[in-house]
Parts: C-alpha cells; structure tokens; sequence
C-alpha cells in the first residue's frame, strides 16, 4: 500500500467509534492492504463506519437514510463561550443603561447618553444589539440537542437526544432575560410613543 | 472475475463462509465471491463480522501476523441452520411455482 493510501486508509478509520477502532482498526487496516484501497473500498468503509456509530448510538441501520443532525453536540463549550462573546455587548449596555437608569448613577449615566446619541445614528448596530441575545441562545442551546435517523426493526425512526450541561443552560437563561428585558422596553416605548 | 451483485444480508455470506473451517478478512471475501458471486466491501464485511461477534455467533482466534481468522460458534452454526432451512423452504417452494 502506498503511503498515500495508507494515510487515506487511516483517515476513514475515523468514521467509526473509538472502541470499534481499538478492537477492529488494525485488521480492517490489514484486510485494505489485501485488498488495495479503491474509491468504491473507500465509500463502503466511510459508509459502514457511520453505520457503526449509529448503530453504537442505539440504531441499526441498513438501507434508508441514516443521518445524525448535531453538528454541535461535540463542543458545548465552545458554543457557550462563542454565545457569551455575542451576548457580551448587550449585556455591558443593558447593564449600564440600568445603572445610569434605573439607580440613577451620574457618572455612568454621563457615559451612556452619548452612546444611546449615537446608536440613534447607527441604526444597524442597535438593531445587533437587539439580535444578539437570540442569537447567542440558539447557539449555547445548539450543542444539548441532537437528533438521529435511521431503521430500527425495520421501521425509520427518530431518536432524539437532549442533555443539560451548566455553563450553556447558564448563557441561554441569561440570554433569554436579555431578550425579555430588550422585548419589554421596546414594548413600553412604543406604547408610551403612541400615547404621546 | 466475481459478479459485483447487491445483498442485504453479508451476515448471512459470511456465516456460510465460516461454517467450511476459520478464515481471515480476506479469505472470507473470497470465498463470498466464489460460491455467492458477491464482492463485499471490507467495510461491510467488517460491520457484519463486528455485529455476528458481538451476538456470539462468530469469535475470533489469535492474531496470525497481521490477521485474525474467526470461527462460528456453536449458537452460530445453530442459527445458521435455522436461517437456511427457511430459506430453504422458499426457494423450493418458488422453484416449483416458476416450474422450474
């Protein structure tokens, strides 16, 4: 085997579960040697591998669709720390907006005016500010759900999986309050615009 | 050379394979090709291998160099027979419908 074809070879040995790897990697690795990899021998092993890692998921598949839909399912950490960057900015001006606001601090107050001036010009920043909360809960509750497709008993089923971990629970509840606090003060002034 | 022809059962192959004495990988496949005229993929053969060994119906033996053959366990040749004899039955049974 060439060593192109061997690093193809053990390329595709990474479409199947670790476990199976340890116990069969090296024969199957083996067995393309015999047989010389081709590009049908490649497809049927990338597609048995992910065959495999649903069927070591709780699906057997054979024929049909067989799918898995999770892309995120593998970082949750990374998600919930990319959904606290996109949060950040409208936390820090919801933030500042309260205490200049809502507990009446001068010298924030002092600092935030000339912000919320200038938004006033820059109606696509504000409009981020206001998307960002949605945003950043989609993406810290992306990785708790993953849904796959496949046969079971011969029948096409759904296997959905929902999991709860801290750190992405925490950045979508506080996103969401985020949202809910943007929604109302909108809300208010809309109304209080159209009663003036 | 061997018919490339689709099955839906390579478990099924690869139990009669090993019911004539233990093999490796690729005597399996070619003993497949030879008496089914099937060509399985070392991905599927290794995905039905995987599966017979973990129901106990195939085991593997020491590693021989870089090989290792397997053999069909008793509750494998006890299937094996069951799932022929069935099929058994409906191939005689279509053959005497086409008249054959």
């Amino acid at each position: 085997m060439s060593e192109r074809a061997g690093r193809l070879s053990r390329l595709l040995l990474l479409c199947y579960p670790r476990s199976w790897r340890r116990r069969y990697g090296d024969e199957l690795l083996g067995l393309l040697v015999d047989t010389h990899l081709t590009p049908r021998s490649a497809l049927d092993v990338a597609a048995a591998g992910i065959r495999q890692r649903l069927h070591a998921a709780g699906l057997s598949v054979s024929g049909g669709i067989a799918v898995t839909i999770g892309p995120a399912w593998r970082h949750p950490t990374a998600f919930a720390l990319v959904a606290a960057v996109i949060l950040l900015p409208t936390f820090v001006f919801v933030g500042a907006s309260m205490l200049a606001y809502e507990l009446d601090l001068g010298p924030v107050r002092a600092l935030v005016e000339p912000t919320m001036e200038a938004l006033a010009n820059w109606r696509v920043i504000d409009l981020l500010l206001v998307a960002a909360p949605p945003l950043a809960a989609i993406a810290a509750v992306a990785p708790l759900v993953r849904v796959g497709i496949g046969r079971r008993t011969g029948t096409l089923e759904a296997v959905v999986t929902i999991r709860a971990l801290a750190l992405n629970l925490f950045v979508a509840f506080v996103a969401l309050i985020l949202a809910g606090m943007l929604i109302w003060h909108i809300v208010v002034e809309s109304v209080l615009q159209a009663g003036a | 050379m061997a018919q490339r022809t689709s099955t839906n059962d390579p478990s099924l192959l690869l139990l009669i394979s090993l019911a004539s004495g233990p093999k490796h990988g690729h005597a399996m496949l070619l003993d497949v090709a030879d008496f089914a005229g099937v060509r399985l993929g070392p991905g599927t053969l290794y995905g039905a291998l995987s599966r017979l060994e973990e129901e106990g119906q195939v085991e593997g033996l020491p590693v021989d160099g870089r090989r290792r053959p397997y053999r069909i366990t008793p509750r494998g040749r006890q299937l094996l027979a069951r799932r022929l004899g069935g099929l058994d039955r409906a191939v005689r049974t279509g053959l005497e419908r086409v008249g054959a």
